[in-house]
Formats: C-alpha cells, sequence, structure tokens
C-alpha cells in the first residue's frame, strides 16, 4: 500500500490564531474520509473493570499487583456485574475495558458483560482461550521472546501458546511492550506474528509508583525503543498496527502526561466534561475510587507512556492538534491506530503522514 | 450595537453549528434552549465540543481553549465566551 500525502498548495489561511482553518485542514478527499471515518466514534465513553484478583503466571513489573487493589475481594456473582453493566450503560458507558488481574479466568463475567455492553477490550496472557462469542477486542500481553518470558513472565513457550489460541482470531491484537531490555527481540516476535497472520502493537513499559527496578527506560532506551518502532512498522505494514505519531508520543523523554495533559480522573480534577466526568476504574470488587481513576492505576504518571493511557489522552487533544496538515494527519493516523487496536470490525488505514512530527509545544524528543 | 442582539445572533449561529455537526435531531436553531445543559441534556462530550469549536474557530478567528471546555456547558456560555474573544481582539 502506497501512502498518500498532504498536497496543500494552497497559502496558509488566518484563522488570526496562526493556524491553518480546520475546513482547509479535511479539504483533501483521503484527510476528508479519515476524519469522516474516526469521528463516528467519538460517542465511544469508557471505563475500566478488574474483573478477578487471580492470574495464573506472575509477572515482574505487574500493574496489578502493585498498591491496594489486589486485596480487594471477588465479586463473582454474574448477576451482580450484569447489574453493574447495566448502571454503568445507564450513565453513559458505552465501552468497557475488562482487565485484572487475568480475566480469561473468569469467562462466565465475561460473557455477561458482553450481553449488556457490546464494545470492549479485555487484557490477557492470552495463555487460556477466551471464547469466540465473547466478541471484544482481545489484547494479548507480550513482553518478549520467549526466554524473555520464560526469565520475567515464569511461562514457558509463551509466544507459541499465545498464537495457538488466537491464531487467525480477528479479535485478538498482540501488545507487545518495550522495555529496555527487550528492544531487539521485537523484531523476532513480529516476524513470528506476521508469518502466523497476526496482528501486533506497541506498549511502552511504565514504572508503577515506587517501582525502581531494571526495567525503567531511559533516554536512551527510548531513543532505540523509537526506531524499533519504525523499523518493524515500516517491515511489517500489513502486521504492525502503529504510525510516526504513536512512536513519537509512546518514546518522548516526556511521558504523555507532561506532552498531552492526562485527562484520566486520577489527574484531572474536573467532572464537568470528558474522561474527568465519565471514567470509572472499577476493582473486582466493584467499587471504584476517583483519585485512583486511570487505565493502569498505581502507574508512575511521570513515567506513563502506557498505549491504554494514549490511546484515550492523545485522542482528546484533537483540537491543539488541527494546526497544520501534517501534524493534523498524526493526530489522524493516531486515532485510526486507536480504534483498529481497540474496536472490533474497524480496519486500520493506511498512515497519512509518514514522517516524524513532534507533538504541539514540544520538540520531536 | 445592542448587545442582547448580537448575544442572540451568536446563540443562533453557535445552535446552528452544534446541529450541523454533531447531527442532533428534532431540533433547530430557533428551537434550541440557549440554557439546556449540553453534557447532562444533549449528551455532547469533550470530543464534540472540539470539534464543534474547530468550526467557530474557522467561522470567528478566535480559539476555544481545551482547559475552558469545561465551563462552556451551554450554548449561551460559548457564545458569551465567544463575544467576549472577539471584542478583546478589536
Amino acid at each position: 500500500m502506497e501512502a498518500k500525502h498532504l498536497t496543500h498548495s494552497t497559502p496558509k489561511p488566518d484563522t488570526g490564531a496562526g493556524e491553518w482553518k480546520f475546513s482547509d485542514l479535511i479539504a483533501e478527499p483521503h484527510v476528508r474520509e479519515r476524519w469522516d471515518r474516526v469521528r463516528r466514534y467519538f460517542f465511544l465513553r469508557e471505563s475500566t473493570y478488574d474483573m478477578t484478583n487471580r492470574c495464573n503466571i506472575r509477572c515482574e513489573g505487574c500493574y496489578y499487583y502493585e498498591g491496594e487493589k489486589q486485596h480487594a475481594h471477588e465479586v463473582g456473582d454474574p448477576e451482580k456485574w450484569r447489574s453493574l453493566m447495566k448502571s454503568e450503560k445507564a450513565r453513559g458507558i458505552t465501552y468497557v475495558v475488562l482487565a485484572g488481574a487475568e480475566p480469561s479466568l473468569v469467562p462466565e463475567l465475561l460473557t455477561v458483560c458482553h450481553e449488556e455492553m457490546p464494545l470492549g477490550a479485555i487484557a490477557t496472557n492470552g495463555l487460556k482461550w477466551i471464547p469466540g462469542s465473547i466478541g471484544y477486542k482481545i489484547h494479548i500481553s507480550v513482553w518478549g521472546n520467549d526466554d524473555t518470558s520464560q526469565r520475567v513472565r515464569g511461562a514457558k513457550q509463551m509466544l507459541q501458546r499465545q498464537i495457538e489460541n488466537y491464531r487467525g482470531d480477528a479479535r485478538a491484537v498482540f501488545v507487545y511492550t518495550f522495555t529496555p531490555h527487550n528492544i531487539a527481540e521485537a523484531d523476532q516476535v513480529t516476524r513470528i506474528l506476521a508469518r502466523e497472520g497476526c496482528k501486533i502493537t506497541f506498549n511502552v513499559f511504565s514504572s508503577p509508583v515506587g517501582y525502581t527496578g531494571a526495567l525503567r527506560h531511559t533516554e536512551s532506551s527510548l531513543r532505540q525503543t523509537r526506531q524499533a518502532m519504525l523499523n518493524l512498522l515500516q517491515r511489517y505494514p500489513e502486521t504492525v498496527l502503529y504510525s510516526h505519531y504513536n512512536a513519537v508520543a509512546h518514546t518522548h523523554h516526556l511521558g504523555l502526561h507532561a506532552l498531552f495533559g492526562c485527562s484520566y480522573p486520577r489527574c484531572n480534577p474536573s467532572t464537568d466534561i470528558g474522561l474527568g466526568r465519565s471514567f470509572r476504574q472499577y476493582r473486582t470488587d466493584l467499587n471504584w475510587d476517583r483519585d485512583a481513576a486511570c487505565c493502569v492505576p498505581d502507574t508512575d504518571c511521570r513515567d506513563c507512556r502506557h498505549y491504554a493511557a494514549g490511546s484515550a489522552v492523545v485522542t482528546a487533544r484533537l483540537f491543539r492538534h488541527a494546526s497544520e496538515p501534517d501534524v493534523f494527519a498524526s493526530w489522524l493516523d493516531y486515532v485510526d491506530t486507536y480504534l483498529a487496536v481497540w474496536v472490533t470490525g474497524y480496519d486500520k488505514g493506511v498512515n497519512l503522514c509518514q514522517r516524524w512530527v513532534a507533538p504541539p509545544g514540544h520538540d520531536l524528543f | 450595537m445592542d448587545v442582547a442582539t448580537e448575544l442572540d445572533k451568536m446563540m443562533h449561529r453557535v445552535a446552528e453549528i452544534m446541529i450541523n455537526e454533531l447531527k442532533l435531531e428534532d431540533v433547530t436553531p430557533e428551537t434550541f434552549d440557549p440554557d439546556i445543559d449540553l453534557v447532562d441534556e444533549v449528551g455532547i462530550d469533550s470530543m464534540d465540543l472540539a470539534t464543534v469549536a474547530l468550526v467557530l474557530r474557522d467561522e470567528y478567528a478566535v480559539r476555544i481553549d481545551e482547559d475552558d471546555y469545561p465551563k462552556l456547558t451551554t450554548v449561551r456560555l460559548i457564545s458569551e465566551y465567544l463575544l467576549k474573544k472577539i471584542e478583546a481582539k478589536v
């Protein structure tokens, strides 16, 4: 597939604020088409839910087993989950992220959630197959090749088992988390997934609060990660769900909060509109705490480059990205990636901007 | 110019843009209640407001700062905000 490039040749229209007019930014048919396509999903309002406090493996740096949430008691009654989903729908939630600790261990709860709320995603380690009737996107965590997975996750032949469970499953997206120590392994993993016809997207390890271990990124490892992401995107365009701008946003020396202003309740006191108003992060006891509410609780906000956070935080910053053609195209690529990763039935388009673009108000790195 | 008239005109135009951009049904600029809560009662969210803000930026050459979204909860408040910004430019 060949990328279409923005070819604006008209003089920069003056909005009085030194920016392009929005109507001119979307004047080119392929940009307009993408804008019209992504804006159909602006109705998505997410919340996240820990499904169980059990897991079938134990990984170094796991977010779930940090902080207090791991001690919440489990509510295993499907009807209580059905009731929760109904009340969530009533308050405007249209999208659920089912995570923590390992949702595949409670398929009866996943089924009930899906019956009540048809759009969503499940974060899983992929070792136990989730029935096909549960039509959510399934995000399968990958932390390196099988040697690395065995070392840091204590599971043998992890990638092979994950592929056996989800080969040919349109729900599945493998999520490769870059740490400073597995950057080179991403090529091997992506090659295998490409051969098997699977899809992959990228995450960047973001330290839990208080974490001082070796997985915390440095500027050097972030630069290497960015380059590795680009190499894989170019080499496996049919397999990798990502864009240049995704790589910039998630490997910048500043975290997502510093770059874009995180709008999850934990960082955002406003309850008037957007995530600050609607987002909740439920624990396994079906309670939630506004002070802890974000997509990956117990992450150190200064180090947050999490793919789930970016999907909301970058996407929400439409206005500041509508400044010039390449910046807006980069934002569209980011949103297009987010939708392809998170929404069942949404297929990734060709990236509109295939060069590095800095986040508004910041340098490239 | 009569301030009330200016505000009325702006509210009419903002309502028109809202209806067109957000595909709102069963309402016209004439029947759009300028004091209805856009978030609570119309169901508009931050992405919708950003879209409307971009169209308004094109038309009036003024920015609606992202930080100001939370307080712009009605057509009247948006219109007053815009008029203040326009007046500050003159």
